[in-house]
């Protein structure tokens, strides 16, 4: 088709693909390369006040609901699995796999955010709470704010999963944004281990 | 290459050098040197600039040499030799430069070590900086509060930096030492003056509307007349 | 060598975008009016949001304008701005799910002026948008600094409240920093670094699109802290926290920009990298590319990894100002070193994102211009990669006197000092190419030796400033002033202007006029050197740096430095009169009058539609200058030539 297209519109000639990786999977790959560093500023400033100026951990009259959100951690990490098989499915030509797949990964993704909302109404400290208040709601908020972006790719290959697109051949949008949300998940392990549980 | 190019090379690169050598030492590059450390801190200035001559002088010598002998006829549409490299001259100039910064490394290294280190019976001294102006006590005559550094000259001083609002930057040129004053921080310094007189203090940091006019006044004096006025009561 | 002219350039009517729909259905059509009516929508939607949640949480009051600002003109605002523009079009289709229109790249080249006020997905028209668009912001960064340096001619107060002069500086540098040294050099890569490669366009082009048009949102939102109340932001462009945290509200003017222009670069320089990976012409293998090409691997590279840095020192800043955190605060428990660690660690490399691609022009001009093939060319490779990996090492050589952990410094002060090593062998290695070569002294010549004379006087001040103990006398002096003019005006302005004259015929197709580009340049070194040298003298004798006022002493000096800068200021309009009249009148260019023999200079000038009919063939070094047959590429046509050679290798 593209051939054809570059005949009747005098398009540009194919380029040549001088790498085994596709560019669409290496520039997602670079993207979390970049958003990793993201983080790495956030845990370098984590980094500052609880190591180098040692505060305690949560300091004392605080407490970190840390069996809620070791529940969140169980849906999100579940949910990396659906993901997985929604690939899995459309991979071998079973689109309903898919769609049950995509909506369920966002489901899933959703309560986790919900519960994450409702942990900060409940959890009795504030932004400004002191350094320990910051860094907790900056660290999970910027997590927080990467599930968001993910649902809405989720979301977006959902919509486009049930309007019939979508094959055997081409599911790049969904291995695509899968990786984008097996990092965010493996990234909540990083910020539930740091933050919640030493 | 034949012998007269390298002569002409070598009497360019002198020339650079002489040239450089007049830049550093005609004007006044240093303010006057009231401390030790200035001392020290001055020998690994010129160190370093003995050594940046002599780069500055092969560079020279070979850029000037090539602009002035490699320019090519309007008319000559012909290429230069293909060399594409020499193996040996890269080794020369990875490793040469390596030792000079090594060297520079050594020296400040050791300069650096013998700056941070105290005197016996050191003067302390706080450090207050805030937006705009400094003050400064004296724990051992207590806590004698001032608006001039006032010291004692050749007693080694251990400065205590403290500010109350954002950073700002303690420094005497004639010392040749600098430190920034860092809200939550109490960082050191070592000083020993070692001529009496009168010194600008500058704040070296921004912070804010009025930085450009922080400064005050350091006053080296004699020992005696330095415990006269440290041991009166007052400012 | 075959050039290959193409006879095919615009055919009107037949290619490019469809002509705007008239009446009232214009306002749908992506392009600046749709953009006039979204952007205030934003706004608007962005403040309902706020006041919304405020409501809700029921904090008071619920009008704060700080964060509205905030939040509707610098964030939502500007959003609406690129969804009116049409840079999301493409895209919220394929969200929807609903059929993309097939492509028919209507979105592709320029065949009208109009078409540059567009979002374009040809690499070649995004590169000179980036000129474009980063020289004016040049212009206005230039026009600041003769600002400051009016203010400077006496001490004592002239013309500017301090306040008002803080900003000057802060806004000045930002400016050049942030909105041309490093979009410029993106700009001039777009251009080149596709046709260099054998590629058709970049590897995403829509994204390639809106990378471009962040920058004029970024730029535009720092000159415009100039007239909020309080005025612009005024803590230098480093920005130190806590001085930061409580300056008026410009600073979040600051905080934002940087952030706009940051997403840009890292949006482009991922799209480098993928480029270069994946899309090079065959038999272009890694050590067959321009050195060009290398510089901006490289600098991507530190793109990517470091830019986030810089984002989150400025998120953190900004958090504690409108939402009172701690990061930076000491009566809450926060670490105000912080913020210098995490900035630095960013913007030391990123005096190197200012740097490499520059170092990659040099290498293209010298080598052409001497008719000779570059020195050691894998070495001149692999030192950039030395100094990618170096330069993530040594980010606490800005913060020596800072009051950070002693021991820091003597590791630190090694790895700077060993930057010096791989950064002395491209020096030597230019000198080496230039030597027994033909050198031709046109215009990008000129500023490519100048720029090799001048880095050499930055990076010998630069082993002062690495040796702690003189480090520690001229830190914040005017020697540092002097420093980074000598590496960022010598350096990266000295090459931007090297590409742009060199690639001017390539870029226009046309040349550009001799006799004025050798006057700007002798202008402007004369008068740089007249600025900026004593600035080392006043420095080490104890000037401090970002004042408005100083001690009566140095007032001959900086009155001499002044009339000098205005000089070095006036040299500007040779290049803008010699640009835009050479762009009008200038005569046309050949495909290829500097007889080089990377890709880009194979094709017509300017370039054709989509670059290249057919992929080329690479079978050589790019620099076999005075080697005889030797060839980098063959272009089509010459089938049997690419056979044989192939084979024979
Ligand atoms: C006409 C040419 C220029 C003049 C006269 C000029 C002048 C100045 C002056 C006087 C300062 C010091 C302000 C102060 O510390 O009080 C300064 C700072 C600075 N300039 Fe320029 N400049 C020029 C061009 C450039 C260019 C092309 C760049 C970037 C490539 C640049 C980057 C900077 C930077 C990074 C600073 C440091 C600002 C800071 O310390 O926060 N300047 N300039
Ligand atoms: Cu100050
Ligand atoms: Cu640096």
């Amino acid at each position: 088709m593209a051939a054809a297209h570059a005949e009747a519109h005098h398009g540009p000639p194919i380029a040549n693909q001088s790498s085994r990786v596709s560019a669409s999977v290496l520039g997602m790959l670079l993207f979390i390369a970049s958003e990793i560093m993201l983080f790495g500023s956030f845990f370098t400033a984590y980094f500052f006040v609880r190591v180098v100026n040692g505060i305690d951990w949560p300091p004392h009259p605080f407490e970190l609901p840390v069996f809620v959100a070791g529940v969140n951690t169980a849906i999100l990490v579940t949910s990396s699995f659906t993901m997985h098989w929604a690939l899995q499915s459309i991979k071998r030509g079973n689109r309903a796999g898919l769609q049950a797949g995509l909506l369920l990964t966002f489901l899933m993704g959703l309560v986790f955010l919900l519960t994450q909302a409702r942990e900060y109404s409940r959890v009795g400290f504030a932004p400004h709470d002191g350094a320990f208040g910051t860094i907790f709601y900056c660290l999970t908020g910027l997590h927080g704010a990467h599930v968001f972006v993910g649902l809405s790719i989720l979301l977006f290959m959902t919509i486009r999963a049930f309007r019939g697109h979508f094959s055997p051949e081409h599911h790049h949008g969904v291995e695509i944004g899968g990786i984008y949300w097996h990092f965010v998940d493996v990234m909540w392990i990083v910020v539930y281990s740091t933050v919640y549980l030493i | 290459m034949r012998r007269g190019s390298i002569v002409q090379l070598i009497v360019i690169g002198v020339l650079a050098g002489a040239v450089a050598s007049a830049v550093a030492l005609i004007p006044n590059w240093l303010p006057s040197s009231a401390s030790r450390e200035a001392g020290r801190i001055d020998f690994v200035f010129w160190f370093v600039t003995g050594i940046c001559i002599f780069v500055f002088s092969i560079v020279a010598a070979v850029s000037v040499y090539s602009v002035w002998k490699f320019r090519v006829k309007p008319d000559d549409d012909s290429d230069g030799p293909p060399i594409h490299g020499h193996t040996g001259l890269e080794i020369a100039w990875t490793a040469v430069p390596a030792l000079l910064v090594t060297a520079i490394a050594i020296v400040s290294a050791i300069v650096l070590a013998k700056d941070d280190a105290a005197g016996a019976n050191p003067l302390r001294v706080n450090v207050y900086a805030q937006q705009f102006f400094w003050s400064f006590s004296y724990p051992g005559y207590g806590d004698k509060k001032s608006d001039v550094l006032r010291l004692p000259v050749n007693r080694s001083v251990v400065l205590e930096g403290h500010s109350k609002d954002v950073i700002h930057s303690f420094w005497v040129p004639e010392f040749r030492q600098k430190q920034d004053l860092v809200p939550g921080l109490t960082p050191t310094l070592h000083i020993t003056p070692n001529k009496v007189g009168t010194y600008p203090l500058i704040c070296t940091e921004l912070c804010g509307l009025g930085h450009a006019l922080m400064r005050s006044r350091v006053v080296v004096m004699e020992p005696a007349a330095f415990d006269k006025w440290a041991s009166r009561k007052g400012a | 060598m075959t050039t290959l002219t193409h006879e095919h350039e615009a055919h009107p009517g037949r290619q490019g975008p469809a002509p705007p729909p008239r009446g009232w259905r214009r306002l749908l059509y992506p392009g600046l009016l749709r953009a006039a009516w979204m952007a205030p929508l934003f706004f608007g939607i962005g403040c309902g949001i706020v006041v919304l949640c405020r409501w809700w949480g029921g904090w008071q009051p619920i009008w704060f304008g700080e964060i509205i600002v905030l939040v509707g003109a610098l964030i939502a605002g500007p959003i609406g701005f690129l969804a009116g523009i049409g840079a999301f079009d493409y895209w919220v289709r394929y969200a929807i799910g609903s059929p993309t229109k097939p492509e028919d790249h209507s979105g592709h080249g320029a065949y009208s002026w109009r078409d540059y006020f567009r979002v374009n997905t040809d690499h070649k028209v995004i590169g000179i948008q980036y000129l474009t668009t980063t020289i004016f912001f040049f212009l206005a960064g230039g026009l600041l600094a003769m600002l400051v340096r009016a203010e400077l001619a006496k001490p004592g107060m002239q013309f500017f409240d301090n306040q008002t002069y803080n900003g000057l500086f802060s806004v000045h540098a930002s400016l050049m920093i942030f909105l041309f040294v490093i979009p410029a050099f993106a700009g001039l890569a777009n251009f080149v670094v596709p046709l260099m490669l054998g590629a058709p366009d970049m590897a995403f082009p829509r994204l390639n699109a809106l990378s471009y048009w962040l920058l004029p949102i970024a730029g535009i939102m720092m000159l415009s802290s100039f007239l909020v109340p309080g005025g612009a932001f005024a803590a230098g462009w480093t920005g130190y926290a806590p001085l930061s945290i409580h300056q008026p509200l410009g600073t979040i003017f600051f905080n934002m920009g940087v952030q706009w222009a940051g997403a840009s670069s890292i949006m482009t320089a991922l799209n480098f990298l993928v480029t270069i990976i994946t899309m090079r012409a065959p038999g272009m293998t890694f050590w067959r590319m321009p050195l060009l090409v290398w510089a901006n691997f490289t600098t991507s590279l530190l793109v990517v990894i470091a830019t986030p840095f810089i984002a989150g020192s400025q998120f953190f800043v900004m958090f504690d100002r409108v939402m009172h955190t701690h990061f930076f605060d000491v009566a809450g428990g926060g670490y105000p070193l912080g913020y210098q660690h995490i900035f630095w660690f960013y913007s030391h490399p990123a005096v190197y994102i200012m740097m490499l691609p520059g170092f990659g022009i040099a290498s293209e001009v010298i080598s052409a211009m001497s008719r000779k093939p570059i020195f050691g060319y894998r070495l001149m490779a692999l030192s950039l990669m030395a100094i990618l990996v170096l330069g993530f090492s040594v980010w606490a050589h800005h913060m020596f006197v800072s009051g950070m952990a002693p021991w820091l410094r003597v590791p630190m002060m090694i790895t700077t000092l060993m930057i010096a090593v791989p950064t002395g062998i491209k020096v030597f290695s230019w000198l080496a190419t230039i030597w027994e070569g033909k050198l031709n002294f046109a215009t990008p010549m000129l500023w490519a030796v100048g720029f090799v004379s001048m880095f050499v006087i930055g990076g010998l001040s630069g082993i002062y400033l690495g040796a702690v103990p003189i480090d520690i006398h001229v830190s914040d002096t005017y020697f540092v002033v002097a420093h980074i003019h000598y590496v960022l005006f010598g350096g990266s302005l000295f090459t931007i202007f090297a590409g742009i004259y060199y690639w001017f015929p390539k870029m226009t197709g046309r040349q550009y006029n001799e006799k004025l580009g050798k006057l700007h340049f002798w202008l402007t070194f004369v008068g740089f050197n007249l600025t900026f040298f004593p600035m080392h003298l006043i420095g080490t004798q104890g000037m401090p740096r970002r004042v408005s006022d100083y001690a009566p002493q140095f007032a001959n000096w900086n009155l001499f430095i002044s009339i000098a800068s205005f000089a070095l200021g006036a040299s500007t309009i040779v290049f803008l009169y010699n640009m835009v009249t050479s762009m009008r009148r200038g005569a046309p260019a050949e495909a290829n009058p500097w007889r080089s023999l990377t890709l880009e200079w194979q094709v017509s000038s300017p370039p054709p539609i989509f670059n290249f009919d057919e992929i080329p063939q690479v079978v050589g070094n790019p620099y076999e200058y005075g080697v005889p047959g030797a060839r980098h590429a063959v272009l089509n046509g010459d089938r049997a030539a690419t056979e044989t050679e192939v084979r024979s290798r």
